[in-house]
């Protein structure tokens, strides 16, 4: 009994003495987490993007949980697209200290990291547990965030254009047999620009959906003053991008001579124009909002965009085409300029160069900030795998898939409204993990080699000039340029764009 | 004890309350203008600092070589002197007709008001549907009336003309209100003493009353070639200056350069170049009006 009774009381004092301890070292636990999770009591941080929706609605959407977890506060700043760069840019070089973050489009970090207005962010990264770095794209995480060799942001947005094409057009027997006794191969998404051409042309100008109203070829974003240069790149990438060569996009990397007016380049322009005859009336007026607009009503068999044609013909009350949609990486050639030999190589399978247009949006943080720590953390929070995929699968955050976790759970995406989520995704992994993938001009001045040629090309476009004399036109203006800004630092970042050593 | 507010009058009072006004309009109006000026001079760079290293006559040299500064000045001229010329025939000739009292002419003087109340950028997103070629009204109702659907928005040579039309649509408004208030200031007695003396209802008009409006047309026809020579909102918006830069005014030319490649001398010296623009035509349009004037009221 006394042994029995000892020995319960022993039993009793061991749990007693467990659960104080438990709940010490618990309580302990609990305070310290929670004594972290305030680590930036008092701290506030500005981030500067472009006006909501688009872009900013993630901001808001993560505002309030980081808020409450850490204590700090996060004030948003908004601005029209045309008002981002100059504010920017101008907060940076005047070390003004506006901004902590900003949010921003890839082409710029080239303009903003080799001027040191940005932090380096690679310790942080290293020592985070929370971003998930390797999830990451390879493209993104190695390309696209850094400059140099050193990561200055952190990839928020993964874009990249993709080719859209009507299933129930192409894959109709009857069109399949009138197809082919027209052009003698079979119908077929289209694989080449080539093939572009004559399926745009066979489909253009009748009634093919049977909805009583006339039907288009394609439909692309051609406008002067917008998206029109991203669209030509990803139709010239093919003709002008040999497979291991590091660039025959924009520039020669030996001596910055532009390469804008290479055969390949006046080949892919020439394409271009001629596909205005098989578009949808006005074409050459069109911007990407309007483009998604025409695509979603059914008005075209096909179509060159970024993400959002896909999301906005699945997943909008106004689309007569959901689940109709078919998409692949952009087509590519059979013929491609090579500017280091300068001859046409021939492939016997298709030269395919799908284009990061654009290269999505960044996060990077002011490297004058006196909040780096606070400002990586919120970085940090929205880009993680968990609230980057919430983003990418939301509508209205312009947020496009950028990491392998992204494309591997398909539930958000059903949930989203996708009827084939594994076909749009699968189109956009295959293009930004394809071998020959060919990212954006990412040097100073950017813009202004692009405003040039966007004139040029809506010149030519609008029959004013052949393929030929407008890129002429804007290769001269190229040097210009090349030389205003400095032929030598220009060569300089361009060679760091393309990871290649500094000369 | 001296009054201190005393010796504070005449003059010095004025001047002193006059400063902070002029302090204003210095520092929001006339440095900009010379800081504009300035920059026509130089290259800007910000790093490190506002730098701006002087280049000469560079950006003008530039700006006489470059083939689309040619073609915006082409451009905005055409558009200004068809678009303004239009808007007054028709400004003129609706206030007449409201000048004579014609049934519901209140409800016609606020409805016609009505597009002069919207801003540019919404007149050319209303012009951008109108217009668009399939499914845009315009080409709707034309081949209804036995007429081919035209490429309002994408033919080089018909896009000026769909501006200045949405253009005349907005503004020929302001035309009818300002020549409405000069018709109703004409006295009734210089009419009823010309119809005495037996002149005819053209004789009326062209010796009396467009003589008499003169004042007010000049001023209606003088504020609009300003306002038109700086367009940008409505074309933006309807071809983004396209196709090509069939339809790139000066303003928008300067904003392209300036402001989305970031070249802010170019910009600048394109801005210069509009105002130099505008006080030229302006001045001539002053100096050919005041003769016609003179001769009206002779």
């Amino acid at each position: 009994m006394f042994k029995k009774v000892k020995k319960g009381r022993l039993i009793k004092e061991v749990v007693i003495v467990v659960l104080c301890a438990a709940v010490i070292v618990l309580g302990s636990l609990g305070s310290s987490q929670a004594l972290a999770q305030k680590r930036f009591e008092g701290v506030e941080i500005t981030v500067f993007t472009q006006s909501p929706p688009f872009i900013a609605k993630p901001v808001q959407m993560f505002r309030p949980d980081w808020e409450k977890k850490t204590g700090g506060k996060v004030r948003l700043i908004t601005g029209p697209w045309a008002e981002l760069y100059p504010k920017m840019f101008t907060s940076f070089a005047m070390g003004a200290k506006k901004y902590d973050i900003i949010l921003f489009p890839a082409a710029w970090l080239a303009d903003f990291a080799s001027n040191g207005f940005l932090a380096p962010l690679d310790t942080f990264i290293a020592a985070d547990t929370r971003i998930d770095w390797l999830d990451i794209l390879p493209v993104y995480r190695e390309r696209i965030s850094t400059y140099a060799g050193t990561i200055y942001a952190i990839t928020m947005d993964g874009d990249n254009h993709i080719f859209y094409y009507r299933r129930d057009a192409i894959e109709n027997p009857e069109y399949q047999a009138k197809f082919k006794a027209k052009y003698g191969y079979d119908l077929a998404p289209p694989k080449t620009w080539a093939q572009v051409r004559d399926v745009a042309e066979f489909f253009n100008g009748w009634d093919w959906d049977g909805d009583g109203r006339k039907e288009y070829g394609v439909v692309e974003a051609m406008r002067k003053g917008d998206q029109a240069y991203w669209t030509f790149f990803s139709r010239s990438a093919a003709f002008t991008s040999i497979p291991g060569q590091p660039q025959g996009l924009f520039f020669d990397p030996e001596t910055m001579k532009p390469l804008i007016n290479d055969p390949g380049h006046v080949k892919a322009l020439e394409n271009w124009i001629e596909i205005i005859e098989f578009g949808v009336p006005g074409v050459i007026n069109m911007d990407s909002g309007e483009i998604r607009t025409v695509y979603a009503v059914g008005e075209a068999a096909m179509a060159v965009d970024w993400g959002d044609i896909g999301q906005m013909a699945d997943t909008s009350p106004e689309s007569t085409v959901k689940g109709k949609v078919g998409y692949s990486i952009l087509p590519g050639t059979t013929k491609t300029w090579d500017y280091v030999k300068k001859s046409w190589v021939d492939f016997p399978e298709v030269n395919s160069a799908p284009y990061l247009a654009f290269g999505g949006w960044l996060g990077a943080i002011d490297a004058k900030s006196d909040h780096v720590e606070a400002a990586y953390d919120f970085l940090s929070y929205l880009g993680s795998p968990e609230n980057s995929y919430i983003c990418v699968t939301t509508p209205e955050t312009g947020f496009n898939p950028y990491r392998k976790s992204h494309f591997e759970k398909l539930a958000g995406w059903y949930g989203f409204g996708f009827v084939h989520p594994e076909d749009y995704l699968g189109a956009i992994k295959a293009t930004i993990a394809h071998p020959n993938v060919q990212a954006d001009l990412r040097i100073p001045g950017a813009a202004r080699y692009f405003e040039a040629l966007d004139a040029q090309l809506s010149i030519a476009l609008a029959g004013e000039k052949t393929a030929k004399e407008a890129l002429d036109d804007a290769a001269k203006e190229w040097e210009v340029i090349t030389e205003d800004l400095g032929r030598e630092s220009q060569l300089k970042n361009y060679r760091a764009s393309l990871g290649l050593p500094i000369k | 004890m001296k009054n201190i507010w005393g010796s504070f009058t005449g003059k010095k009072a004025g001047r002193t309350f006059i400063l902070p006004a002029v302090i204003i309009l210095l520092a929001l109006t006339i440095f900009p203008f010379l800081f504009c000026i300035f920059l026509t001079f130089g290259k800007v760079s910000f790093l490190g600092g506002l730098q701006i290293h002087f280049t000469g006559l560079k950006n003008w040299m530039r700006l006489f070589g470059d083939e689309r500064f040619y073609n915006a000045l082409r451009i905005t001229i055409l558009i200004t002197v068809i678009a303004v010329a239009i808007e007054y025939v028709l400004g003129l000739g609706l206030a007449l007709l409201l000048n004579r009292g014609v049934k519901g002419s209140t409800f016609f003087r606020v409805l016609f008001l009505l597009p002069m109340m919207l801003t540019p950028i919404v007149v050319g997103y209303m012009g951008r549907m109108m217009f668009n070629p399939t499914r845009g009204p315009v080409n709707h109702v034309l081949p209804l009336l036995g007429l081919p659907a035209v490429a309002w928005l994408t033919e080089p040579k018909i896009v000026l003309y769909s501006v200045i039309l949405t253009d005349i649509w907005q503004w020929t408004p302001f035309m009818i209100l300002i020549l409405f208030a000069g018709l109703q200031s004409i006295p009734p007695a210089l009419l009823e003493a010309a119809r005495v003396d037996g002149a005819s209802r053209w004789e009326l008009f062209r010796e009396v009353v467009f003589p008499l409006l003169a004042p007010a047309s000049i001023a209606a026809i003088l504020l609009r070639i300003v306002e038109v020579l700086k367009i940008m909102d409505k074309i933006y918006i309807l071809t983004g200056g396209g196709p090509g830069i069939s339809s790139e005014s000066m303003t928008l030319f300067g904003y392209s350069l300036g402001l989305r490649a970031f070249d802010l001398a170019y910009g600048a010296t394109i801005a210069f170049s509009l105002f130099i623009t505008v006080l030229v035509i302006s001045i001539i349009f002053i100096l050919m009006t005041r003769r016609f004037q003179e001769i009206g009221l002779e």
